[in-house]
């Protein structure tokens, strides 16, 4: 840990063979809970989760074998930081193409393609990408502080 | 996740309970498809006590307007809460399933 900052982390390892929804969604909760983020937060921390897990999970093999997927998630003042890394085919998210959100939906070649990735790159602040010895290390960073009062929803 | 389904004026309406993690997504797209199937024209989501959805959930409410638009039939959401709300306008889906406030507004809406 970084000297004289407080700095709160999780850490806990998965595999593509679980049911990871039910393994990260409790953690993410009780980080929440733990470091009273708002529930608005903490359902943006599950969902990009969830999008790029299963992202993994779906697309990232080439075998059938068992694969861990480790994630990190810690808060450094106002930011929560996610850290997922896994030994999947190489994939940069920040290169994958947005959906056609302009295209009227029955003309789109594909209805929900990268879907989840522009949810992702919507409700995260900043993503950094790397491939390292084999392995793919995303950084997702949100500020906290945007979601005390999101956009358009001021009190009456 | 709990499913329940009723309906009214000729209307499915389907409430979700719970998460539609992938396990939830999976139950709700095999009861789509079944009420496709049996010819249903009219669906309306009601998802005031739904308390998560992904792009995977979102992707089963398409396949339903995809369906139904062939046949001239509608499918409307109603009673999303304020976060889930949002994943509807930045995925853009806002502008493609009309959204009512509660089930009586959309039954008679619809």
């Amino acid at each position: 840990m970084e000297q004289g900052m407080t700095k709160y982390v999780t850490s806990f390892r998965m595999t593509n063979k679980m049911n990871c929804f039910r393994r990260f969604q409790p953690e993410v909760e009780q980080f929440g809970l733990t470091h009273g983020l708002p529930p608005k937060a903490v359902f943006h921390l599950t969902l990009c989760l969830d999008e790029l897990v299963t992202n993994i999970i779906d697309y990232g093999y080439a075998d059938f074998d068992e694969h861990p997927i480790d994630v990190t998630i810690s808060l450094d003042g106002d930011c929560v930081t996610i850290r997922i890394e896994d030994d999947a085919e190489p994939f940069n998210l920040l290169e994958a193409p947005d959906p056609e959100l302009e295209v009227p939906l029955e003309d789109r070649l594909r209805p929900i393609g990268g879907m989840g990735i522009h949810l992702v790159k919507r409700m995260m602040d900043q993503i950094e990408y790397a491939r390292e010895n084999g392995r793919n290390i995303l950084l997702l960073k949100k500020r906290i502080c945007n979601e005390c009062f999101p956009e358009g929803e001021k009190p009456a | 996740m709990a499913l329940i389904e009723s309906k009214e004026n000729e209307i499915i309406i389907l409430t979700v309970n719970g998460n539609l993690d992938a396990e939830g997504t999976q139950a709700m797209e095999e009861k789509v498809l079944a009420l496709l199937e049996a010819g249903e024209k009219c669906l309306l989501f009601d998802f005031s006590e739904l308390d998560y959805i992904n792009s995977s959930g979102l992707r089963i409410l398409v396949l339903a307007y995809q369906r139904l638009k062939k046949s001239s039939g509608r499918v409307a959401i109603c009673g999303v809460k304020d976060y889930i709300q949002e994943v509807f306008e930045v995925s853009g889906y806002d502008k493609i399933f009309p959204l009512f406030r509660d089930r009586e507004g959309a039954v008679s809406g619809m």
